[in-house]
C-alpha cells in the first residue's frame, strides 16, 4: 500500500512536471525565458488560479 | 503486483510521448530509469524490455537528430570521464576476473558515456532545473516509501523493504541512504527557486516531508554511513544558514527528542562507529584498505574491475559464549575471500590503478572548486536575497560532499547518481560561463535583457 502511495505521488509530479515543461519555451532556448514573468499581471493579482503557480 | 507494471509502462509510455514534442524530455526519462530501475520495481511484462538500452538509444538519439547543439560545449571534464572510460576499457582488457570484469564494464560504460554526454544537452536554466527536479523525485519514490515503513515498523540493515525486493544497485542500504541524505539540499533549492514547481506552501510541505522521509532513511536501513553523511550535511548548512545559533539549538534539540524513538537495533549498530573492534564489517574493511595499498604496489595500474576477489584475510574474532557467570570470550579464526572495497577511493585505486584514482578525484575535485567560486561569485551583499545560481551551487557542492563522504565507506564511484551530480556541476559551470561572456559582448543582444529579468 505505501509502495502504490509512494509510487502515484512521485511518478504523478514527474508526469505534470514533464507536461509543464512542454508549454516552456525556455526549455530549449534561455532567451525565451518568459518575458511575460517580468512583466506584472495586475489582471492575476486578484485571483490565485495562476496556471503557473504551483499547485503540485 | 501486475498492476505496477501497467502504471509504470503507462508512465514510460507518457513521458515518451511527450519527449515527441520536446525530445530533452527523453533525457529526463533516461534519469529516471537509471535511478529507479523500473524494471525491477515491476514483476511481469516490464522486465521483457531491455528498458535501460531503449531509453539510452531515446536519449541520445533523440537530442543527436532533432535537438540544437547551440551553446553545446565540451568542457575538459568530459574530457576526464572520457579518459576514465578508455581506461577502464584497458584495465578491462587485462583485468584478473575476466568474467566478473565484464559484467561490471557492461553498467560502468552506460553510467560514464552518459556522464559525459549529459552536459552538452543542459544548455538552459530550466533544462538544469528540470534534471534536478527528476532527480529529487526518482530518489524521493524510494525514500517516501522507505520513510514512511520506518515510521510504521520494519526495517533493518538490508531488510527494509523499498519497492524492490533486493539489497542490489541503488537499492543497498548504504547506498541509498547516501543519496537520499544528497537530495536535500537540492530538494530545498527547487522549493526556494524553482520554476516548473514555483514557491508555494504547498511545495514547501511536500518538500519538508520529503527531507524528513530522507533523513529517515539511514534510520530504517541502520546504515551507519548515512548518519555520518546526515551530520556532514548538518555542518555544512551551519556553514549559510542565518541564525547559526538558533539552527544549532534546534537541531541539537531535534536530535535529542529523536533518540527514543530510534529502534534499540539502530543504537547498538549504531555505537560500533567508535568501537569497531567487535565488529566484521568494519574491521575487515581496515584489512582490505590495507590489502588495496599492498595490491597496488605490484600492480600500479590496477587490477581491473572486482580485483578485490584477489584477497584473502585471516583473522581473530572474538566471540563470546555465555552469559553472567559463565560468560567467556574465545577467539576463533576466521577466514574472508574476495571482501569488497567498502570504499569508492579503494575501489579507483585497486581496480584502476593511480592513474584512474587520480582522474576521479581531479573529477570531483574540479567540481567541489567551481561550486565553491561560483558560490562566492554569487553571495549576496548585505541587504540583498540569495539568487538561483548561488542557491544551486551551494546545494550541488553539499549534494557533492555527501556523495564523497558517504564514498568513504561505500563502493559506488561508477553509480550513476555520483556521476548525476557531476554532471549538473559541468553543465552549469559551462552555462554561467557562456552568460558571462554573452553579457561581455554587450547588451544589445535580446537575451541580455530577458536574463536581467530572469535572474532577479
Amino acid at each position: 500500500m505505501i509502495d502504490y502511495f509512494a509510487i502515484a505521488l512521485t511518478h504523478g509530479l514527474m508526469a505534470l512536471a514533464a507536461w509543464r515543461l512542454l508549454a516552456r519555451p525556455d526549455l530549449d532556448d534561455d532567451s525565451l525565458a518568459s518575458e511575460e514573468k517580468a512583466k506584472p499581471k495586475p489582471w492575476l493579482a486578484a485571483r490565485d488560479d495562476n496556471p503557473g503557480d504551483g499547485h503540485g | 503486483m501486475a498492476m505496477v507494471d501497467l502504471v509504470l509502462l503507462a508512465f514510460i509510455g507518457l513521458i515518451a510521448a511527450m519527449g515527441l514534442k520536446r525530445p530533452f524530455v527523453w533525457i529526463l526519462l533516461y534519469i529516471y530509469v537509471d535511478l529507479v530501475i523500473p524494471q525491477k520495481v515491476g514483476w511481469g511484462i516490464i522486465q521483457m524490455f531491455p528498458l535501460s538500452l531503449m531509453m539510452f538509444a531515446l536519449a541520445f538519439g533523440g537530442w543527436l537528430v532533432l535537438d540544437s547543439k547551440e551553446g553545446s560545449r565540451f568542457t575538459f571534464r568530459q574530457g576526464l570521464i572520457v579518459a576514465l572510460l578508455g581506461l577502464c576499457a584497458f584495465t578491462t582488457f587485462r583485468a584478473e576476473f575476466q568474467d566478473s570484469a565484464w559484467e561490471k564494464w557492461d553498467w560502468v560504460w552506460k553510467s560514464l558515456l552518459f556522464a559525459a554526454f549529459l552536459p552538452l544537452t543542459m544548455r538552459t536554466r530550466l533544462r538544469i532545473e528540470a534534471v534536478a527536479l527528476f532527480m529529487v523525485l526518482s530518489i524521493g519514490a524510494i525514500c517516501i516509501s522507505g520513510g514512511m515503513k520506518t515510521v510504521f515498523g520494519g526495517g533493518g540493515y538490508g531488510t527494509l523493504r523499498l519497492l524492490v525486493v533486493e539489497n542490489s544497485g541503488i537499492y543497498e542500504s548504504s547506498i541509498i541512504s547516501i543519496a537520499a541524505i544528497a537530495i536535500i539540499p537540492i530538494a530545498v533549492w527547487l522549493a526556494r527557486f524553482g520554476t516548473v514547481f514555483r514557491p508555494h506552501w504547498t511545495v514547501a510541505a511536500f518538500v519538508a516531508a520529503l527531507s524528513f522521509a530522507c533523513l529517515l532513511m539511514p534510520v530504517g536501513t541502520n546504515a551507519r554511513t548515512g548518519l555520518v553523511c546526515a551530520a556532514v550535511l548538518a555542518a555544512m548548512m551551519l556553514r549559510t544558514v542565518k541564525n547559526r545559533f538558533l539552527y544549532a539549538g534546534i537541531a541539537g534539540v531535534a536530535l535529542v527528542m529523536a533518540v527514543p524513538f530510534l529502534p534499540q537495533s539502530y543504537l547498538e549498530r549504531m555505537s560500533t562507529i567508535f568501537d569497531h573492534k567487535e565488529d566484521e564489517s568494519a574491521s575487515t574493511r581496515i584489512a582490505v584498505w590495507g590489502w588495496t595499498l599492498d595490491y597496488v604496489k605490484e600492480h600500479p595500474m590496477g587490477g581491473g574491475f572486482d580485483a578485490y576477489r584477489a584477497n584473502s584475510f585471516t583473522y581473530q574474532m572474538p566471540q563470546v559464549t555465555g552469559s553472567g557467570n559463565s560468560r567467556s570470550v574465545t577467539y576463533v579464526e576466521v577466514t574472508d575471500e574476495g571482501r569488497a572495497y567498502h570504499s569508492s577511493y579503494f575501489e579507483m585505486l585497486g581496480e584502476q590503478g593511480w592513474l584512474g584514482l587520480g582522474l576521479w578525484l581531479l573529477l570531483h575535485g574540479i567540481g567541489l572548486l567551481q561550486m565553491e567560486l561560483v558560490r562566492r561569485r554569487f553571495r549576496p551583499a548585505k541587504g540583498e536575497k540569495l539568487g538561483w545560481q548561488g542557491g544551486l551551487a551551494e546545494a550541488l557542492q553539499q549534494a557533492h560532499v555527501v556523495f564523497m563522504i558517504g564514498a568513504l565507506f561505500v563502493g559506488i564511484a561508477f553509480q550513476p547518481f555520483g556521476f548525476l551530480i557531476v554532471g549538473m556541476e559541468i553543465a552549469f559551470g559551462s552555462y554561467l560561463k557562456r552568460q558571462a561572456e554573452e553579457q561581455r559582448q554587450g547588451p544589445s543582444r535580446r537575451w541580455a535583457t530577458s536574463h536581467a529579468a530572469l535572474s532577479h
